[in-house]
């Protein structure tokens, strides 16, 4: 009841009227906004449904006047709060000894100069290379590292499920794996570094990869043949996207392990590796051509 | 029976989606950010003002144009024209909409007249706005969010009454308009904190209920 309304009528019965007054029209409910994700009939495009099938980018999700549906944003906003999160999640110090592995630390501080600094992220300290020069089986064929990467969340999810399943197909092939470590603010090339201290053949780095929209615990695997200080991506191969909705780890341990295989027998690796042969088991990650594009897990549940 | 709600009347509702430059100017639109219109006819102004008001609480939109027709909604000049025309103007045809949809609401179940005699002869608007839009806001020189009294009746009533309200409660005069008016009446407009404004109100409308019942108080 509006404010004037109810002052008139105390005015009323002040005055003499007793009588109520009549009650005056409800207020009607009003409409929730509507809860359509995707474009109405009015504002689909084919176009913009055709490009939406390529990509896990949000496309093809019309719009209300000139803004976007409530729903595209709070999604946009979900996604986006998972992306910073495991941006912002630091791996805890006892948590690679609690695995059971070797804890390696990279040169840097903390965490904001793990962003920072890439160059600090490349080198272990020295503290870690002493334990590394005393603790490790040296001279092995494959030396697998988990690291925490961009997303500490990938690590701590599915990392020991990948070390494991890489590590232990190796063995199967009759291959020495090195001793299971996990580096802390670790770059990509820290295997160069630890490769060439355990005189691994091949080094393998499992890290966590930049987070994007809505995926915030994807790793990615990066080997190198005969790890040397200086060595560049180009002498890299890698798999990305290892999570429940890309490559599952056991899948990526096992083409990991392949991907070494073709590493030993050629000896060498990025650019110059030859995969060509590995075409059906590897799938997408030996060639460059097209690529399944991955399903959109939507975090805010809304009718369609 | 004295105080019954008068509820206005909407005579008509009609959108211009991408109205042409000429009526966006003539108007008061401005063609760089304003696209469309809504225009709503109702045979009582001073609702309809209050009304234009709350939209712009509701959507960005700008009430261009306002204007009460000459001796009000029982001299028309058509059975569409009522007492008013109210134009709002936006940047979409939905952002436009979402305004009339607040500006129908505001009209239907809360801005009206009440009748201060028997028969409704004569008619009071003691509305207090709890928080001015963008509109009236800027009309009054007051800021967006503070209260006001919008208090409107006949020339003699008014006159009476806005005394009376004035007296009453601790309010400040912000605009006031003599008769005649273009419709005939006489309008105060008054500020204060919000029970401030609801005294006064309700002084007014007694003191209108008053003069009803007593227009002679000499001999």
């Amino acid at each position: 009841m509006s404010t004037t309304r109810k002052l008139i009528e105390a005015l009323r019965e002040r005055l003499g009227q007793a009588d109520p007054l009549p009650s005056p029209p409800a207020i009607p409910r009003i409409q929730a906004p509507p809860t359509r994700v995707f474009p109405t009939a009015r504002t689909r495009s084919c176009y913009a449904e055709q490009a939406a099938a390529h990509t896990a980018a949000i496309l093809g999700i019309g719009h209300v006047g000139t803004r976007y549906a409530t729903d595209v944003v709070l999604q946009f906003q979900a996604e986006l709060a998972v992306a910073h999160d495991a941006v912002h999640t630091v791996l805890p110090d006892d948590w690679a000894q609690s695995q059971g592995l070797l804890p390696l630390k990279s040169r840097v501080e903390d965490h904001h100069q793990f962003l920072l600094r890439p160059d600090l992220g490349r080198r272990l300290d020295e503290e870690s290379l002493e334990r590394l020069r005393g603790n490790a089986i040296q001279d092995v064929d494959i030396q697998p590292i988990l690291a925490d990467g961009l997303s500490a969340v990938a690590t701590m999810g599915s990392g020991i499920r990948l070390l494991e399943t890489f590590s232990n197909e190796c063995r199967f092939r009759g291959w020495t794996v090195g001793t299971p470590m996990c580096a802390k603010y670790a770059r990509v090339w820290l295997q160069d570094e630890i490769g060439e201290t355990v005189g691994a053949r091949v080094a393998c780095i499992l890290l966590g990869e930049r987070p994007g929209l809505g995926t915030g615990d994807g790793l990615s695997a990066y080997m190198v043949y005969e790890p040397r200080m200086g060595k560049t991506d180009s002498d890299r191969n890698m798999i990305s996207n290892i999570h429940a909705r890309g490559i599952v780890p056991e899948l990526a341990g096992r083409q990991l392990a392949m991907m070494a295989g073709a590493m030993l027998d050629q000896k060498t690796s990025g650019v110059s590796l030859d995969l060509s042969g590995l075409t059906a088991e590897l799938g997408q990650a030996a060639s460059g051509g097209y690529r399944e594009p991955q399903r959109r897990v939507r975090l805010v549940e809304t009718d369609r | 029976m004295i105080l019954e709600a008068i509820p206005p009347t909407i005579l008509s509702v009609r959108r211009i989606h991408a109205a042409h430059e000429s009526v966006l100017r003539s108007y008061g639109a401005d063609p760089s950010k304003h696209t469309s219109l809504g225009l709503v006819t109702c045979d009582q102004d001073d609702s309809t003002y209050v009304a234009l008001d709350e939209a712009t609480k509701h959507a960005p939109i700008d009430v261009v144009f306002a204007r009460s027709f000459y001796a009000g909604a029982n001299h028309a000049s058509g059975r569409l024209s009522g007492e008013i025309l109210g134009v709002i103007a936006g940047p979409d045809p939905d952002t436009v909409e979402e305004g009339l949809m607040a500006l129908v609401r505001c009209l239907e179940h809360d801005a009206c007249f009440y009748s201060a005699d028997d028969g409704a002869t004569i008619a009071v608007f003691p509305h207090v706005i709890t928080s001015l839009g963008y509109y009236l806001s800027e009309e009054a020189g007051l800021q967006p969010g503070d209260s006001m009294a919008y208090l409107v009746a006949p020339p003699i009533e008014a006159t009476i009454a806005f005394d009376a309200a004035m007296k009453a409660a601790d309010v400040r005069l912000v605009r006031a308009f003599t008769p005649p008016t273009q419709t005939n009446y006489a309008a105060a407009w008054l500020t204060g904190i919000l029970t401030e404004c609801q005294a006064a109100a309700e002084a007014y409308a007694e003191a209108v209920v008053e003069v009803a019942r007593r227009p002679w108080d000499f001999r």
